[in-house]
């Protein structure tokens, strides 16, 4: 967040009626956070720099379009909801698409990354997996499935099991890009991106070499913020699996 | 506590909590919880782990701590399997150090710990196995035809006895005592470790200054910043970082000198390569070595080895030619800059673009951006320090810092990058020979009245012996018993043939360690200790950040804390040393050393607080040295250097310099990080890293065998083509005993600093059938 400097004039503006103050720069989701309100989210950090791709933070500012509240910056007088029917439909539908490719067992792999997909798909009620796309769990990596329509879909993308400490299921990616800026920007290693066009977009290690034969240093700063486990950890159990799921890291199980 | 109460407690915190019948899932357990709340959570464990199957038993406790590793220091959370004693996963804390962050080592390398060769219980040399010598095949020197990564338990293991820790601590309090009364004192010594706690160095060295009645106390520090130590003390009057690395966000220009930081340092570097890539931070990298840090770099001077003296020299020469000093800075703050003057005149970025092998233009360019910045900061490494003028090296450094008026502000001051974890800490406590803790000289007399008087002995008023000169002693024969706490010199030491003969003519040899150690094939008695994770204690990362490091694992076996066999052995030389806990040590030092005052195991918290720390309910002081410097005229002293070569240039018969270092996925001697399954599995041996040319007119392929050898010793390993190479160097990492490094290395000793040249002798390569 904007750090003060004086004679700064803050702004002010109310979130779902309450009324909050915050520096000029402050986003929506952070002058929420203030408020203590948790937006939903999948792509943002606080120690990243935000982009906004995965739209889950959306929010009404009395505009005809809906907003994400991690890129759109305060302003004054502004008057956010951040629940209403129209928003929680939104994001039922983005969770569902996002969960129509997503492999059922993504989710138990170790991780010290969380589940945050399938998380909110509890919370908004999504039913998942049986409304997921193929309508079939279990494929063998490296297949395709095409179903009806013609619109690619299914287990086709591909699995990477090259790198001793990280597994990558391209699968499981929802290209949120928190690997990629946790990689780029916060260790500076700049050795992850994006390649491809379409459905075949992927993330992608140097100049789409497998994890293990790429730069990578192994840090494990990609599997750490991965909200989807598409980065898991390979020869470490993670957390037990009750703890999985569970939207953050550092649980303690008792 | 009911389980219902425990949860309404902890929400009320802000923990968060989730109910899975009577288990329960914690997250957020941070500094709000109460001694009393933690005890429920403790009880609740207990009871759950009373009532729950096998199946179901497992579980998990988060530790806060910090790694084990390099001097970085970062603030981790470890999750810790109750009932199997072993740490689950790691994961980076917020910390002013790190913000979460951590490297390959810090995230996958705690394994080690659990690893099925942990010693366990106290060993005895069988009589059958004296005389004293190497018992391992590589340790003696022989080759192997299958490659060896550890020392090999079954060979060393037959010569050893097992016995009862009174036993084993009863000869070796009595053979050291022998030693000491027939001998002196002057023919003991101790080694510390940078590994172990500031509590168990400071005991350390109480021990071998009271006890043993000597000085001869020396560690790690000696082969890595002694040099930087001894230039920093000299001339600004204290050995510690001015500024902590994070400040390199608000710095305009970053030196980096001799430092693989990416490598070396993981986490500092992500710091310095994000300042360089907001715009805000130009980054100038110096390096034989075209490093990861020189690919993010505005300027890289990739000069020849050990021509920094030059460089600098060059720098300054600019620098004052074109009037991009600081005058105010100078007649206000420091003292002898005329004499610099007089000896940079004769450095021309002409004349040192031809002993340093880059143009004298770039030289001017990068010189002049130093210059230019308001705000500048210099990081070094080894690449400085581990040279015959590795305090030369260092004093340019500070004479540039100096000169243009960057120590003592947001932004600039000097960064020598520490080496291990608590490599600050130990050198802060007193593990080295000329000092007493917070580095009070033991030739004075009003200081060492002090400390006689705190210690209620009478002490030794001649400084030691430092590391290699112990060994040379240990060689000679005046050095006769020895007791070594967490060091393996038999491969971190320079020539290592050397080495052995050394270690083999000790009379007696106390190791201390977790695993056995090359350097314990020559013990008499060897210590089971814990490791790390299994004892409590405060680490001082190079930041001077003291943080405190938690127990998350309970020692295997009869293996005891260091802090506590070092008190065993005190109080068998009768010289009782009695403490209930680290906290009990740790306010004994701070009370000793005015630089930790008024810090406690309370007030450190999570994140620690870098000392000094005048009102502990700060963080403690960040920049150093805002008005005044801490020596005797306040003033900070510009010495001059003269460039002189290294002691041993390649000729034709060894025609190749070596560079020795380390890989990133490593540590030291290997003994922690090649028994930790993931940085194993990333780099399982040793290579050589040669320019592709070089390899190409040897005849060897990638990957191919050569042998490389030195005047005192030769190695052989796999080379592999870099175009990060200069021609004719070799850069060899020291962790692998198949192939130890130091078998080349020459023991040469910068005249000050007693530091030996790691990073420059003359080899050479040969293909090996």
């Amino acid at each position: 967040m904007a750090t003060r400097r004086s004679g700064e004039q803050m702004i002010s503006l109310s979130i779902d009626g309450r009324a909050v103050q915050v520096l000029p720069g402050a986003t929506i989701w952070e002058a929420a956070r203030l408020l203590g309100i948790g937006l939903p989210v999948l792509c943002h950090d606080p120690r990243l720099e935000p982009v906004g791709v995965c739209r889950l933070c959306l929010v009404e500012v009395g505009e005809p379009k809906l907003t994400a509240a991690c890129v759109r910056g305060a302003e004054d007088g502004m008057e956010v909801r951040t629940s209403s029917e129209r928003l929680e439909a939104c994001r039922r539908g983005l969770v569902e698409l996002l969960l129509s490719d997503y492999p059922v067992d993504a989710s138990d792999r170790p991780k010290t990354g969380s589940d945050a997909l399938v998380e909110l798909a509890a919370e908004l009620g999504v039913d998942w997996p049986a409304r997921r796309w193929s309508g079939e769990t279990g494929e063998a990596p490296g297949s395709r499935t095409e179903p009806a329509g013609g619109i690619p879909a299914g287990d086709g993308r591909a699995l990477d099991g090259t790198s001793k400490v990280i597994f990558v299921d391209h699968q499981a990616c929802i290209l949120c890009d928190r690997c990629i800026r946790g990689c780029d920007d916060l260790q500076v290693n700049e050795v992850m991106g994006r390649t491809g066009k379409g459905y075949q977009t992927s993330i992608a290690f140097d100049l789409d070499v497998p994890m293990g034969e790429s730069t990578c240093v192994s840090c494990g700063e990609c599997e750490k913020v991965c909200p989807t486990g598409a980065l898991s950890l390979v020869g470490w159990e993670g957390p037990p699996n009750d703890a999985a799921g569970s939207g953050d890291v550092g649980w303690e199980v008792l | 506590m009911t389980t219902t109460t425990l949860l309404g407690e902890l929400k009320k915190r802000g923990v968060k909590v989730r109910r899975r019948g009577e288990r329960l899932l914690l997250s957020d357990l941070h500094g709000a919880l109460t001694p009393e709340l933690r005890a429920a959570i403790d009880a609740h464990r207990e009871e759950l782990l009373a009532t729950l199957d096998g199946g179901e038993r497992s579980t998990v406790r988060s530790v806060d701590s910090v790694c084990p590793y390099c001097g970085v220091g970062c603030a981790i959370r470890y999750f810790v399997d109750e009932a199997e004693n072993r740490i689950r996963y790691a994961d980076g804390r917020e910390s002013p150090v790190n913000h979460e962050r951590l490297c390959v080592k810090g995230r996958f390398g705690f394994d080690y710990t659990s690893h099925p060769q942990r010693l366990q219980t106290p060993l005895i040399r069988k009589e059958s196995s004296y005389p004293k010598g190497p018992l391992s095949t590589e340790v003696r020197g022989e080759r192997r035809r299958r490659s060896g990564g550890l020392v090999d338990y079954e060979e060393v293991l037959p010569h050893f006895r097992e016995a009862t820790w009174e036993e084993a601590l009863d000869l070796a309090a009595t053979r050291l005592v022998e030693i000491r009364d027939r001998d002196g004192s002057g023919a003991l010594a101790g080694f510390g470790s940078a590994k172990c706690s500031n509590e168990e160095a400071y005991l350390f060295q109480k021990l071998v200054r009271a006890a043993f009645g000597t000085n001869n106390v020396d560690h790690c520090t000696r082969l890595c910043h002694a040099s930087s130590v001894a230039a920093l003390l000299e001339t600004i009057g204290s050995g510690a970082v001015t500024t902590v690395f994070g400040d390199v966000q608000t710095a305009d220009v970053a030196l980096i000198a001799g430092s693989n930081t990416t490598g070396n340092h993981p986490v500092a570097a992500t710091f310095i390569k994000q300042a360089r890539k907001s715009g805000r931070t130009k980054l100038i990298v110096v390096e034989p070595r075209r490093i990861e840090m020189a690919d993010h770099a505005d300027y890289f001077l990739q000069i020849n080895p050990g021509t920094d003296v030059v460089l600098y020299n060059s720098w300054m020469h600019v620098l004052i030619e074109e009037g991009l000093i600081d005058e105010a800075y100078i007649a206000d703050r420091t003292e002898g800059f005329e004499e610099l003057k007089a000896v940079v005149e004769s450095y021309s970025p002409e004349v040192a673009a031809g002993i340093c092998g880059v143009e004298s233009g770039l030289i001017r360019e990068a010189a002049r951006t130093f210059g230019r910045a308001e705000r500048a900061m210099i990081f070094w490494g080894m690449g400085i320090s581990q040279h015959t003028h590795g305090t030369d090296n260092a004093r340019c450094l500070i004479s540039l810092a100096l000169m243009t008026g960057n120590i003592g502000r947001e932004g600039t001051g000097l960064h020598p990058l520490r080496g291990q974890n608590n490599v600050q800490g130990a050198s802060d406590a007193g593990v080295i020979p000329m000092v007493y803790p917070d580095y009070q000289s033991v030739a004075d007399p009003a200081v060492r009245e002090k400390f006689e008087q705190a210690w209620g002995v009478e002490l030794d008023p001649k400084p030691g012996l430092t590391v290699v000169e112990i060994m040379g002693g240990a060689l000679d024969g005046v050095i006769k018993g020895m007791y070594m706490m967490g060091e393996n010199p038999f491969l971190s030491d320079p020539n290592v043939n050397k080495v052995r003969k050394a270690l083999s003519n000790l009379e007696f040899l106390v190791v201390q360690d977790i695993f056995l150690t090359e350097t314990a094939e020559f013990a008499d008695v060897i210590l089971p200790a814990t490791s790390f994770f299994e004892k409590s204690g405060t680490y001082t990362n190079s930041d001077r950040r003291v943080q405190v490091g938690r127990k998350a694992l309970q020692p295997p076996g009869g293996a005891r804390t260091d802090w506590e066999i070092t008190c065993e052995i005190g109080a068998r030389m009768g010289y009782p040393m009695e403490y209930g806990s680290p906290e009990e040590v740790f306010s004994e030092f701070t009370a000793l050393a005015p630089s930790y005052a008024g810090l406690t195991y309370d007030n450190l918290g999570l994140t620690g607080k870098l000392w000094p720390c005048p009102d502990p309910s700060e963080d403690g002081t960040q920049v150093l040295f805002g008005d005044r410097f801490p020596t005797a005229s306040g003033r900070g002293k510009f010495v001059p250097a003269e460039f002189a070569p290294a002691k041993e240039l390649p000729d034709k018969e060894y025609p190749f310099v070596l560079n020795t270092g380390r890989r990133l996925e490593h540590w030291h001697t290997g003994t922690m990080t090649r028994r930790s399954r993931a940085l194993h599995a990333i780099r399982p041996g040793p290579v050589a890293d040669m320019h592709p040319a070089d390899l190409e007119a040897l005849g060897v392929e990638d990957g191919g065998i050569v042998e490389v050898a030195s005047r005192r010793g030769s190695i052989v390993l796999p080379a592999v083509p870099s175009d990060r190479m200069l021609r004719g160097a070799v850069f060899i990492p020291f962790h692998f005993r198949e192939a130890a490094a130091n078998l080349l290395t020459i023991d040469e000793l910068d005249p000050v600093g007693k530091i030996p040249e790691y990073k420059f002798c003359a080899v050479r390569v040969s293909p090996a059938s």
